[in-house]
């Protein structure tokens, strides 16, 4: 989600993220676990073969994951360990609830590890290059229309397919620094791979708070 | 090396294997199309040289190098066959016996090598071998005939 994006969403969440941060005192963090526990009922649920009732806790735990960003946003707790964490957590609440219709025996468990593992490696790369297309449990939601199956082919088929691309993006980034530099071509990658790693290291470590928790509490 | 010596390779596998259909498509995609990442540098190559000809210009990408591993082996996992797996291999192993730079597992890790075979001139190596591809691509044409 972009910047305008996240603000119009943070306006429309804000009495919740009040009530979640101010009347109950939860932290991003807790709010981020609250979110994940969430998931993990709605794995449990669906791996009992209850599925209406596990997209329930599943949607009530993807809005408690869009609520922790706001609150970390809207009274400044934005930490790069608070990324992090939301980042470990929603891959290991999509992988429950990926498993749990396996277990179901809903889909086969192949396609459950391959979409896991498809999503996952978008992850590492969809922060350096800006590529995200979200196609993740959200898609679950039409599971009424589609069949379990072909679901779980589209979110390997999209996420994969941005892994790629998204490698393409670094790969072009990369080539700016390169043409950047200029000089001889035979030696241009090795010295721009200097460069870039020289750059990573004098980056200084963040300055935000390390949890994201509010002053005070 | 160059798309004809990939395209020779290519298909003397496919002919060694007998592949046809999506097994034979699935070979030349990932034996010779994966060089399609050579387009998306051209706009840079135009930005950064112009229209002359400029020898040993970076046109590689991670579409023909080994961190491509990570997302073609989940795909033949998903395929049922080995065949893009085999060839991206093949595709690999003729790229590193050419001596310029090349980045295998970026954007995980900054190591630059440049392959093997690095002392012998690239330009006989190239000869050699699509001498000897082209040669066992007509013996095993002739053969089968």
């Amino acid at each position: 989600m972009g910047p305008p994006l996240k603000r119009i969403a943070d306006r429309i969440v804000r009495p919740l993220v009040r009530l979640l941060h101010e009347g109950l005192g939860l932290s991003p963090a807790q709010i981020t676990w609250a979110s994940f526990w969430a998931s993990a009922a709605a794995a449990g649920a669906i791996a009992a073969g209850r599925v209406p009732l596990g997209l329930a806790l599943m949607a009530a735990g993807q809005v408690l994951d869009g609520i922790d960003g706001a609150v970390a946003r809207s009274y400044e707790l934005s930490s790069d360990q608070g990324h992090r964490l939301d980042t470990l957590l929603d891959r290991a609440s999509e992988s429950l609830i990926f498993l749990a219709f396996a277990v179901a025996g809903l889909v086969p468990t192949m396609h459950a590890l391959l979409a896991i593992t498809a999503v996952l490696l978008l992850t590492t790369v969809c922060d350096r290059s800006g590529l995200d297309p979200g196609f993740k449990r959200v898609v679950l939601y039409f599971g009424t229309w589609v069949p379990w199956p072909t679901l779980f082919t589209i979110i390997f088929g999209v996420n994969l397919a941005a892994y790629v691309i998204g490698l393409l993006i670094i790969d072009c980034q990369f080539q700016n620094r390169m043409d950047a530099l200029g000089g001889d071509l035979d030696t241009v990658a090795s010295r721009a791979a200097r460069l870039e790693a020289a750059e990573s290291e004098a980056m200084p470590p963040t300055t935000q708070p390390v949890l994201s928790e509010p002053p005070g509490r | 090396m160059t798309v004809f010596t990939h395209f020779l390779a290519t298909t003397l596998g496919v002919q060694a294997l007998g592949l046809e259909g999506r097994e034979a498509v699935l070979a030349y995609g990932f034996g010779v199309a994966v060089d399609v990442d050579h387009v998306v540098k051209a706009p840079y190559y135009l930005r950064a040289v112009g229209l002359r000809d400029k020898r040993g210009y970076y046109w590689r990408s991670s579409l023909q190098e080994p961190v491509g591993f990570l997302w073609i082996a989940p795909l033949c996992l998903w395929l049922g066959t080995a065949v893009p797996l085999l060839f991206y291999a093949i595709h690999l192993l003729m790229d590193y016996s050419v001596s310029f730079e090349k980045m295998p597992f970026y954007p995980y890790s900054r190591w630059v090598t440049r392959g093997w075979l690095v002392h012998v001139p690239d330009k006989v190596k190239e000869a050699v071998l699509f001498t000897i591809l082209l040669v066992a691509n007509v013996a095993l044409w002739w053969a089968r005939r």
